[in-house]
């Protein structure tokens, strides 16, 4: 039992994953061949007890909804718990006015409304595997208005470009919020997640609305560091960063051993998925797998090495696919050859002609699209 | 959404003893199959399909895990308002005591006021123990069409095989007109399925009698039937093709699992409008290292092949240690197969470890090998 509402946020415009969010949400990108990356804020929700959730939509809604559906495979008891996904209607065709804080004002009652004393808000952005009852227990010990989560690391200059990070004194205590613009190696970078009490968060959405309509949450909290006492939680685990089509890529394929997945997942806390009760993957004798995380339904007869394959792909004969990541439904044709492409759903390569990216800059082929 | 008054009533009693260790705690319904079901998910997703709302499901040996497996109707989506699996085992009765099921027939009868409560206007009667796709929904059209009493499922077999099964004999128009258990000499190729559509007011009379006779088995195939053809109801044979196994022993579990390493095999379990469907388990998607070998193999989720599996199924979990050598195999849930380890023509229960370098089975063995024990040295 963990004593708070979730509320799983949107991403701002420091999250563009070129091409894939053409046509969905960042939270409802298929991730690692079988799941959407909301899965993970979530199952880490559910699994700490939270039963309350909020997911706030900003557009492009229709893949989220039908993927989360009424949230039963999370995991939350159907007449304690709700899954809730909320949206702010005014807003979604004026960009600039579409942030959170808009969103928040327009639901703020159901937030209201929710009998729980604590919030707990992050993104489905970053994914990582957390327990929120020891961040609450942290936020107790430490006396903190907010906590933030955060995580330190030496490779600023190449992940997480865009985020929040931190600037703590000895005692955690963050004095300052600034941007990571890739200068530096070394640093603290926030993972946008908060731990407050829901009327703290309320009084924080009211002042945000006030100040300026142009704020996000996350403005109105570097505006408070001063009158509040906001700590930082260091979270030390493996986190992955999923803010462009370059790092989406890199996680995929370093997730494909399960040597690099084994850290993200534990067997005590499962990742909670939509079923969609695909028959096992089948690999014809001529088929050569290596190196890859391959989803069910899929159907092999080429050549695949170091990829993601998603569900229900099929891969025909003479095909090579190599440091690739196909979602789910795609078809790859007889001889194709494609070498760092992401290839998007359903969509049918059927030639030839060779495609090449590189680790930073794969080659994507569009939803449904046929080559 | 409830689509017609046919309740299915699932036989899921037995025990399946020739499938040895793998039904010792749990009856056969609930035996493992193609690489992530259990047999019952056949029957229970075939009703689902064919658009049956009410599903008993009648269960006596070892039935605690059938119980709870099939009592979560969400995983066949038979969890709208109209719609529940009813879980059915043998219940303490005011005049009669604690009576278990003592046959197919009287485990029906046992539970006629189920189906009284829902009503029930037909009555199909399942096997929870067989592998194949129907649409009952075209039998029971069948047997409308025919004006029948009863309507019995039957498969063509070849006639050298037929004094194995319960033979049908009928006329021109498939009425029957004979029944015949397991003849010497066969006069027809229509093997029964086991799978009976009645009017359940006319089946009602018939439990009710049946009950009361001394000298019944209270079995469907040895007395029903043959009570209704002495009456001279109506008895259609509806012909079914496709695939349809009986797995009763370890070398014919195994023969089905191989059946879908081809992929044209009729089953055809990737049919997305017919789809299996089975309990979710949350696992992550399979791994195939970078030194692994899989070569004609049907592999589900969560498992992780790090060796070489050659005309193999791996179930959920499965992990495939390194220098490993899985051939024609069927390996259960949440198995470890060793590093080096040697598995040639072998069922492996679930949850069994294969200690680094063993070897178990025989590639010129006669039978299949199946490993239970659940440390194997």
């Amino acid at each position: 039992m963990c004593d708070a509402l979730g509320i799983i946020n949107f991403e701002d415009a420091c999250v563009d994953i070129t091409g894939l969010m053409d046509y969905r949400p960042a939270s409802a990108i298929s991730f690692l061949g079988r799941y959407r990356l909301i899965d993970f804020m979530l199952s880490n929700m559910t699994n700490s007890g939270i039963s309350q959730i909020e997911v706030f939509i900003k557009d492009k809604p229709r893949s989220l909804i039908e993927h989360l559906g009424n949230g039963r495979q999370y995991n939350i008891n159907s007449k304690r718990g709700r899954l809730s996904i909320l949206y702010g209607e005014n807003r979604i065709m004026s960009e600039v006015y579409n942030h959170d804080i808009a969103n928040f004002m327009d639901n703020i009652q159901y937030i209201e409304e929710v009998n729980k004393p604590y919030v707990i808000i992050a993104p489905s952005y970053m994914i990582y595997q957390i327990d929120f009852n020891e961040v609450l227990k942290y936020h107790a010990e430490k006396n903190s208005d907010v906590t933030v989560i955060y995580k330190s690391t030496d490779n600023a200059k190449e992940e997480f470009i865009g985020c929040d990070t931190l600037s703590m004194d000895k005692d955690k205590r963050i004095v300052a919020f600034e941007k990571n613009r890739g200068k530096y190696k070394t640093r603290n970078v926030s993972l946008e997640a908060y731990v407050m009490t829901k009327k703290l968060f309320l009084e924080l959405v009211r002042k945000a609305a006030n100040t300026s309509s142009l704020y996000w949450f996350k403005d109105i909290l570097a505006d408070s560091c001063d009158d509040l006492r906001i700590n930082g939680y260091a979270f030390k685990g493996t986190v992955y960063c999923i803010n462009s089509l370059r790092s989406y890529f890199k996680a995929n394929i370093e997730l494909r051993t399960h040597a690099k997945a084994r850290e993200l997942f534990k067997e005590d806390w499962p990742i909670h998925t939509r079923t969609n009760d695909s028959a096992p993957s089948q690999y014809m004798p001529e088929a050569k797998i290596r190196g890859c995380s391959i989803a069910n339904g899929c159907h092999i007869e080429g050549n695949v090495e170091n990829c993601v394959i998603g569900r229900n792909v099929i891969i025909k004969r003479g095909a090579v696919v190599k440091n690739s990541v196909i979602l789910p439904g795609a078809y790859i044709g007889e001889g194709a050859k494609l070498d760092h492409v992401i290839v998007d759903k359903a969509a049918i390569v059927n030639h030839v002609k060779k495609l090449v990216g590189t680790d930073d800059s794969p080659i994507y082929v569009k939803r449904r699209d046929r080559i | 959404m409830k689509q017609n008054n046919m309740v299915a009533m699932i036989l899921a009693g037995g025990r399946g003893s020739r499938l040895l260790d793998l039904t010792k705690k749990v009856a056969k319904p609930a035996v493992y199959f193609g690489g992530k079901y259990r047999i019952i998910d056949f029957p229970l997703s075939n009703c689902a399909n064919s658009g049956i709302s009410v599903v008993g499901v009648l269960t006596q040996y070892e039935s605690v895990l059938l119980n709870s497996y099939v009592a979560r109707d969400h995983h066949w989506g038979l969890d709208a308002r109209d719609s529940g699996v009813f879980v059915l085992p043998p219940r303490e009765k005011d005049k009669t005591g604690l009576g278990l099921y003592r046959g197919t027939a009287d485990a029906i009868t046992q539970n006629i006021d189920f189906l009284d409560q829902m009503e029930a206007e037909y009555v199909l009667i399942l096997s929870g123990d067989h592998i194949y796709k129907m649409d009952y929904a075209k039998m029971l059209a069948h047997h409308k069409a025919n004006n029948a009493d009863a309507t019995i499922a039957v498969l063509a077999v070849p006639l050298k095989e037929a004094s194995r099964f319960g033979i049908m004999n009928t006329d021109e128009t498939d009425r029957i007109i004979e029944f015949e258990e397991k003849p010497a000499k066969p006069k027809s190729n229509l093997a029964s399925m086991g799978i009976y559509i009645f009017n359940y007011k006319t089946l009602r009379k018939y439990l009710t009698a049946d009950e009361k006779d001394p000298n019944s088995e209270h079995d469907f195939g040895k007395d029903i039937i043959p009570a209704f053809l002495r009456d001279n109801k109506v008895l259609t044979a509806y012909r079914f093709k496709g695939y349809w196994k009986d797995v009763g022993t370890i070398d014919s579990l195994w023969e089905a699992n191989m059946d879908l390493l081809n992929p044209d095999n009729e089953l055809d379990l990737g049919d997305s409008q017919w789809k299996i469907y089975t309990e979710d388990v949350p696992t992550p998607p399979q791994f195939i290292g970078e030194e692994a070998v899989v070569e004609n193999c049907y592999i589900n989720q969560g498992c992780i092949v790090n060796g070489n599996v050659k005309n193999s199924v791996l179930f959920t979990n499965v992990e495939v240690g390194s220098g490993a050598q899985v051939v024609d195999s069927v390996i259960m849930p949440n198995a470890v197969i060793g590093e080096g380890a040697k598995v040639t023509r072998c069922i492996v229960a679930d949850n069994v470890e294969i200690s680094p370098g063993a070897v178990v089975g025989h590639k010129d063995s006669e039978h299949i090998e199946l490993i239970a024990k659940k440390r194997v040295k």
